[in-house]
């Protein structure tokens, strides 16, 4: 129970902090410019720094996995993105991971029944919710490029039109921001009510998915229901992406919450399982080909061998082998 | 199938499209409201303070768009006593001096509201 609560209240706390700072202290200066560029700072500082860790550490054995047949004959069949040869195959792997969630989908729920009966069976709603709340990040991300920039691209345009294209509620209904919701709340109420994966879950599993509940809440309800100043948080945005230390304008505290908690996100980023972002492009069971028939992986760190031929051998003790009577190779 | 069944079949789409339709009949629908008790348009103070305006005026909007198209509610009346026509149109009696009121901060904030896409905007009426 713990360690459901202590993520909660932690969350809490964190939202707390800037609503008490902003209301009660005057920190605007602080919640609104201080953090986000130390947050960005932090994020970009710790994902270099773990991406260029695990970029240099050395790969001892080929460990591609692999569920397909791979490269032999030219007239077997090679399945060419479960058991990748050419680096054009693997980045194809690993681009649908990233974009679709592959092995995910092959997800299997194992179930005690009675009997007792032990059921395998394909269980595809991780695999969905998952899909769904990512992508609905990343739309949701890509749409706040609207308070940062002065003219919106086009796609970025695109994207809000299509997000908003059911028109309901004044402002419009953004899908994503539905979906998002119903997601994570799977999320969660799958990690509660298994007892499988609750078992397995710690706190670190479940403060990501609280803290991205509370922002997405803050951010739905300044949208929706309580609302803030739009045109001084667009002052602050495209203030920010060009670097101004101006001070922000007069924004309620709901929005200080909201931006307090993404800064929490972006610096508890780098340094969480929460890096799976960049480490999915690397891992070496995705990205390494399975050619170890073809092409010889050597361990970075074997330490150099000193042996020596036969030939070396019987160069040196030719004649002495003669005496002895013993027959040599080369005479 | 039987004659009997497709004629029963038939009559029970029948009755039911009947109903569908009846439902959607108008059915006394809103009144039109005595717009001369309006009258008053005080044009020295809008209808509330500035801030609440500034971020809340979609959701006034969309609220009185409700009352007077769907409740035939058109008056409106401020916690000091001013009562409004519930119109966009009272917006614009004074908004519309400066042609560009509106456009200038959905512009900036790049927000497309919907309320053009039926009324003229200020910049497309005549001087």
């Amino acid at each position: 129970m713990k360690k459901v609560v202590m993520p909660l209240v932690i969350v809490a706390v964190l939202a707390l902090i800037p609503y008490i700072g902003v209301e009660y202290a005057g920190l605007d200066y602080l919640f609104g410019v201080i953090m986000p560029y130390t947050a960005a700072l932090v994020l970009l500082a710790g994902m270099l720094w773990r991406m260029i860790d695990w970029l240099r550490r050395p790969v001892p054995f080929n460990i591609t996995s692999t569920c397909g047949q791979e490269q032999s004959l030219d007239w077997i069949r090679q399945d060419r993105i479960e058991s990748p040869s050419k680096p054009w195959h693997a980045a194809v792997r690993v681009l649908s991971e990233v974009l679709l969630f592959r092995s995910l989908f092959r997800n299997n729920k194992a179930e005690l029944r009675k009997g007792p009966d032990l059921v395998y069976g394909s269980h595809k709603w991780l695999w969905l919710a998952g899909l769904v709340f990512h992508w609905s990040l990343l739309l949701i991300v890509v749409r706040h490029a609207r308070f940062f920039l002065a003219t919106l691209p086009a796609p970025v345009a695109w994207i809000e039109h299509a997000d908003s294209f059911l028109d309901v509620t004044v402002p419009a209904l953004y899908m994503t921001d539905a979906i998002v919701l119903a997601a994570v709340s799977y999320l969660v109420i799958r990690r509660l009510l298994d007892a499988k994966v609750r078992i397995i879950s710690l706190q670190t599993d479940f403060f990501p998915l609280f803290l991205i509940t509370a922002i997405v809440l803050a951010g739905i309800s300044m949208r929706y229901l309580t609302k803030v100043d739009i045109m001084s948080v667009k002052a602050l945005g495209t203030g920010l992406a060009e670097f101004s230390l101006d001070a922000p304008g007069e924004i309620g505290a709901l929005f200080y919450v909201h931006l307090f908690l993404v800064c929490s996100l972006m610096i508890y980023f780098p340094f969480s399982k929460l890096v799976h972002m960049g480490g999915i492009f690397i891992s070496p069971t995705r990205t390494m080909l399975n050619n170890s028939r073809a092409k010889r992986h050597v361990n970075p760190w074997n330490a150099p061998v000193k042996f020596r031929t036969y030939a070396e051998y019987e160069d040196e003790y030719r004649e002495k082998m003669k005496k002895a009577g013993i027959p040599v190779e080369k005479e | 199938m039987k004659p009997s069944g497709v004629l029963m079949i038939t009559g029970g789409i029948v009755l039911v499209m009947i109903l569908a339709v009846s439902m959607f009949s108008p059915g006394g629908g809103a009144e039109t409201a005595d717009r001369a008790a309006v009258a008053e348009r005080d044009s020295t103070a809008c209808i509330a303070s500035k801030e609440y305006m500034r971020s809340h005026h979609m959701k006034l909007l969309d609220q009185w768009r409700h009352d007077a198209v769907r409740e035939g509610d058109r008056i409106h009346e401020t916690p000091d006593g001013r009562t409004f026509e519930k119109s966009l149109n009272t917006c614009l009696s004074c908004h519309s001096q400066n042609r560009f009121f509106c456009v200038m901060c959905h512009q900036y904030a790049n927000v497309e509201p919907t309320c053009w896409n039926c009324h003229l905007l200020p910049t497309e009426t005549k001087e």
